[in-house]
């Protein structure tokens, strides 16, 4: 960045929710230019039409539009927070699970099924297990399945609405009994700046399905694998949801959010996610002062 | 300072802070439609019906 020129930033986006504006404005601040992008018009970017930005922050809500987004920007030359790998795999939890078991990163056991026979058959083993599909969101299309009574009501509904197994592959995973929650960490650029703990009496702790939230410390071993998926995904910003087991205390990475939510935790827990993501954006327009790590 | 704009539905005025983004969404306080904000000039806004949620909507 030289010192006449201030960022220009391309946000891009689905919707404009309160996380996006509280972007916004932490970006102005800091004397940034932010264009809004649509889909649709990231065409006058990519065709030439309208100023290239010195980086895109992708909060694309619709996950097909995020991937399309970071791959078309990142061919065409410019830089984005997430890359478009991370945010490819981030989008898939299958992707993460065979990621996370080929390296070792602690992962509740879990299989890709390509039909009904298969689910089943996997649920069977676990004896426990919930079904999710390889791409959802906000606790979207999870099934906790515990016997073949339950698999059976599961089969039946999937098979009412698709008949010819278009939406296969699903992840079937070992159900982790919770004590009572679960842990979301906050990512910013290559660092953790926030865990809370997300509660529920639901097995499902997604603030969407209404899970309280309080602030927690930033134990060693869930730092130790934090840094291990960012070894993986590169600096960026996420949303790193670990299980820790009831009665083990066993931790795991349940999976990886590219698009966190921050509106409704932030006045909770007090980190100003907001002006730390605008930190690290202008930080990144910066050669000066920031350097992606080497590849390894 | 608001924009003054009319709800897609009901045709009650809305009103929109001067600072709103494009694509923001924006609801009706008298019907409850969710608009998104499709075009913003100077002084006035165009709201549409904001888009339902998809499936692969999310974090």
């Amino acid at each position: 960045m030289k010192a006449s020129h201030w960022p220009h930033v391309l946000l891009t986006v689905t919707v404009v929710r309160q996380e996006e504006k509280q972007l916004i404005a932490a970006l102005r601040e800091r004397g940034c230019t932010v264009t809004v992008a649509k889909l649709a018009d990231l065409a006058g970017v990519l065709n030439g039409s309208a100023p290239v930005p010195d980086l895109a922050l992708v909060r694309n809500l619709a996950h097909h539009e995020a991937v399309e987004v970071t791959r078309r920007l990142a061919t065409f030359g410019v830089p984005t927070v997430n890359s478009a790998e991370a945010v490819e795999l981030c989008g898939d939890k299958g992707q993460q699970a065979l990621l996370f078991g080929r390296l070792g990163i602690p992962h509740p056991t879990s299989y890709l099924a390509y039909d009904l026979d298969q689910v089943a058959e996997r649920v069977a083993e676990l004896g426990s297990a919930v079904i999710k599909p390889v791409s959802s969101s906000w606790g979207r299309g999870l099934a906790r399945v515990t016997d073949a009574a339950t698999m059976e009501c599961w089969a039946a509904g999937r098979e009412s609405v698709d008949a010819a197994g278009r939406h296969f592959p699903v992840l079937v995973q070992a159900y982790v009994a919770k004590p009572g929650y679960d842990l979301r960490v906050v990512v910013v650029g290559g660092e953790p700046v926030v865990a809370i703990e997300r509660a529920s009496a639901d097995w499902r702790t997604n603030t969407h399905l209404g899970a309280t939230v309080r602030r927690t410390d930033l134990s060693v071993p869930v730092r130790r694998l934090v840094a291990s998926v960012l070894d993986q995904l590169g600096p960026g910003f996420y949303g790193v949801d670990v299980l820790i087991e009831a009665g083990t205390g066993r931790h795991y990475v349940l999976e990886v959010n590219a698009n966190p939510e921050f509106a409704r935790s932030a006045p909770v827990h007090g980190v100003d996610i907001a002006g730390l993501l605008a930190d690290h954006v202008v930080a990144r327009c910066s050669p000066a002062t920031y350097r992606l790590p080497a590849a390894a | 300072m608001s924009i003054t704009a009319e709800c897609v539905v009901c045709a009650e005025p809305i009103a929109v802070g001067a600072d709103v983004e494009k694509a923001e969404i924006v609801p009706c306080d008298a019907c409850g439609q969710e608009h998104e904000v499709a075009e913003v000039g100077p002084g006035s806004v165009v709201l549409a019906a904001a888009p339902e949620v998809e499936e692969d909507w999310g974090e």
